[in-house]
């Protein structure tokens, strides 16, 4: 199966809503809900309370030393 | 497995269908593990780890309930049993994995739903549990099924017919819907719902996800049940 058209997305997650999002890790899917349902799946090492995922193409580089 | 006591028609009922949920329930888990290795892609099979780990749970914590009902049933682990014959062994292909995860588990879900209020307070209080985590079971099926669908060719037909071939047995595992013991256990609040709504939730559900993505089963009404055993729901 070829994934060089499917979506990478960046996954960021926080333990407490007091706390920043935390880039956690990136994976690729195309579809947008099995992405949710495998981010879940992934990176379930700590009690999460909240978790993103934004397409990598969608982030905007304000700075690149 | 065995009661303690003789039991009235409708809690017969009842120790059967949760029994063989929970049955089920493990043997989905297996089947679900063993793919966790070698599905298309490592998020999915580390959602496939994931679902196996639900269902072997739910199994896990279903068959306790049956303890409440006055069955003593001896812990033989979660290879015992006797599920369904689609899902007692290692699934051929991964179209065999989200044919089952749609059907076999879209079935038992549905039921599941329908004891959500059981009078029955154990159950119901593991069915709400259960509820929560399949949903996302559904969203895996749902995904995998529109992408399967969408590559056409041999990897859509072969999950037409997976989704077919499961439907048959997984259609006749609620029972007869004028079984007189069903018919008891719906009017003592024990479950809401009967079996031929079950059937018509996820045959109206699946036709119309497959109807979404330009694809057709067909999904008939079981008419011969003189075969039928309770015991196994099969």
């Amino acid at each position: 199966m070829s994934r060089a058209d499917e979506t990478v997305w960046e996954v960021f997650a926080r333990q407490a809503y007091e706390e920043p999002l935390h880039h956690v890790g990136t994976l690729t899917e195309s579809d947008e809900d099995l992405a949710l349902v495998c981010a879940r799946a992934i990176y379930d090492e700590q009690p999460w309370v909240h978790m993103i995922l934004v397409p990598r193409a969608e982030i905007r580089e304000a700075i690149r030393a | 497995m065995s009661t303690s006591t003789t039991v009235d028609a409708a809690t017969a009922t009842m120790i059967s269908l949760i029994g063989s949920l929970a049955d089920n329930k493990g043997a989905l888990g297996r089947r679900y593990g063993e793919w966790a290795v070698s599905a298309p892609t490592i998020e999915s099979a580390v959602a496939a780890a994931a679902m196996a780990q639900d269902e072997l749970g739910h199994a896990r914590s279903t068959y306790p309930v049956l303890a409440k009902l006055g069955v003593q049933r001896s812990d033989d682990g979660l290879d015992a049993g006797h599920p369904l014959p689609v899902i007692a062994a290692e699934l051929p292909d991964w179209a065999s994995v989200i044919a089952a995860n749609l059907v076999v588990d879209g079935i038992l879900t549905t039921w599941v739903a329908s004891v959500r209020d059981s009078s029955i307070e154990p159950l119901a209080q593991r069915a709400r549990k259960i509820l929560q985590e399949e949903g996302a079971h559904r969203v895996h099926a749902e995904a995998w099924l529109r992408r399967l669908c969408a590559s056409g060719g041999g990897d859509r037909d072969l999950l037409l017919a997976r989704i077919e071939q499961m439907w048959r047995p997984a259609a006749r595992w609620p029972g007869p819907d004028d079984h007189p013991g069903y018919r008891a256990a719906t009017s003592q609040g024990m479950v809401c719902e009967g079996p031929d709504t079950i059937r018509a939730r996820v045959r109206d559900w699946l036709a119309a996800r497959l109807d979404v993505a330009g694809c057709a089963v067909q999904l008939p009404e079981p008419d011969d049940w003189s075969d039928w055993d309770e015991r196994y729901r099969r």
